[in-house]
């Protein structure tokens, strides 16, 4: 297989050899690819290939080979990239550690592609991240075949407003009553239907993330996020702990 | 025809470096057996006593065999700065370059979530001890300008600012004999952003 400028971002690149990397990527028209770049930190004239192969950059690869490791034979950058900075910095790590863990290798996803290229932007952008994390999070599971509908319950029935849910792996919402159940894994129906209209502010801005998690922690074999867990030490030396 | 046990095993060992295949693990066993005995008997010894000895400073965590390294016992120098670097390397770099007089602390990598490794792993917690034992004045982010590098220079500085120390990042731009044609758009919108106003 021969790809010429094959729009991409790079998810995660790990050194290999004395001067190459081992890379991650994430293209438009072949989903998740392992890349071989050679020479990568070779300088030439004050430039080398490092310096455009970063994340969160849009960049044209060109790449040939077969099998799961195919090698990179040019690099351009598409345009200037999103610069993030401090936290942004983690949240776009975290897209990125989802994007590694979830996307199967040569699984073409143009749309989730675009997608994440806006997110990016977005995360570039003043507003607040959580919300923009949390779409992603939503059209990430869509888009892999896993789709979850906040507003429907486990018998495919519309989530009511005053009731309460809980999340069943495997199963979807399931409607509990009163106190029962666990305290902290109950969900309040009209913050479930915030969520289903993309309405992440307030309570639901809680909820959502608690309920994501628990549907994202369901595909990732049981293992954590290292990122959130790089988050949650980062505000805990932010508070003075 | 197979090779004989203690040369199959001599190959695999050799094989743990970085970048040996068993081509060249091979290459380098029949090198070592045939024309340089002495070399491997010192190579041995070298490496039996440089694993035994060597360990990490318990100030920088650089390799040293010393409880503290040389640099960190050196009183000649400024030890009210500190600059960190992600690996052993960049020290030797920045020795070299004869510009800093201060002291180090080597992360030996950087924050990289995907790889599993955090703060911990870097050795952040020590370092914060450390700077507010010894009332460190000024702190010299040096790790790289890459996507960890960087979020390991956020995390130090969120770290850092509040228990009143001055943090530093080292500057990026245009190497020196470099051409700016050559040079890719980000490094050179690093260089605009951080320019200098020129003095008399």
């Amino acid at each position: 297989m021969h790809v010429n400028l094959q729009p991409a971002y790079l998810l995660h690149a790990r050194a290999y050899r004395d001067s190459s990397q081992l890379l991650e990527v994430f293209s438009a028209e072949h989903g998740r690819l392992g890349l071989v770049a050679k020479g990568v930190h070779r300088r030439a004239r004050g430039g080398s290939l490092s310096a455009t192969l970063q994340p969160f950059r849009p960049l044209l690869l060109s790449f040939a080979g077969r099998g799961d490791l195919m090698k990179l034979l040019a690099v351009e950058a598409a345009g200037a990239g999103v610069v993030l900075r401090g936290e942004r910095l983690f949240s776009g790590l975290y897209l990125n550690e989802l994007l590694m863990r979830l996307l199967h290798r040569h699984d073409p996803l143009p749309t989730l592609f675009a997608h994440y290229g806006e997110t990016l932007a977005a995360l570039a952008g003043e507003g607040p991240a959580e919300g923009v994390l949390r779409g992603f999070e939503l059209r990430l599971l869509d888009e892999l075949g896993y789709a979850f509908d906040p507003a429907r319950d486990v018998h495919a029935g519309q989530v009511r407003e005053q009731a309460w849910y809980r999340y069943s792996e495997g199963q979807g919402l399931v409607a509990c009553e009163g106190d029962a159940g666990i305290p902290d894994g109950r969900f309040r129906g009209e913050d479930l239907l915030a969520i289903a209209a993309g309405d992440f502010s307030g309570s639901a801005a809680a909820a959502a993330k608690h309920l994501l998690r628990r549907v994202i922690a369901e595909h990732l074999d049981g293992k954590p996020l290292h990122t959130r867990e790089l988050f949650r030490q980062y505000r805990q030396g932010g508070s003075g702990a | 025809m197979k090779f004989s046990p203690a040369l199959t095993e001599l190959i695999e060992a050799l094989r743990c470096l970085p970048g040996v295949g068993p081509k060249s693990a091979q290459r380098m066993c029949l090198h070592l057996l045939e024309r340089d005995r002495e070399g491997a008997s010192s190579l041995a010894h070298a490496l039996q006593q440089a694993v035994e000895r060597v360990d990490h400073c318990r100030r920088c965590r650089n390799f040293t065999e010393l409880d503290i390294c040389e640099i960190c016992a050196d009183t000649r120098r400024d030890h009210s700065v500190i600059c960190v670097v992600e690996t052993p390397a960049d020290v030797l770099a920045v020795e070299q370059s004869g510009s800093y007089r201060g002291l180090y602390f080597v992360l030996m990598g950087h924050l990289s979530p995907i790889d599993g490794i955090g703060p911990a792993e870097i050795g952040l917690d020590r370092f914060q001890e450390r700077v507010v034992e010894e009332g460190v004045a000024e702190v010299i982010l040096a790790t790289n300008p890459t996507v960890e590098g960087e979020a390991t220079a956020y995390y130090l500085t969120d770290m850092l600012l509040p228990r009143g120390v001055k943090v530093s990042r080292i500057a990026h731009g245009v190497p020196l004999g470099g051409e700016l044609e050559y040079v890719d758009g980000s490094t050179l919108a690093h260089a605009f952003s951080g320019r200098r106003a020129v003095e008399q």
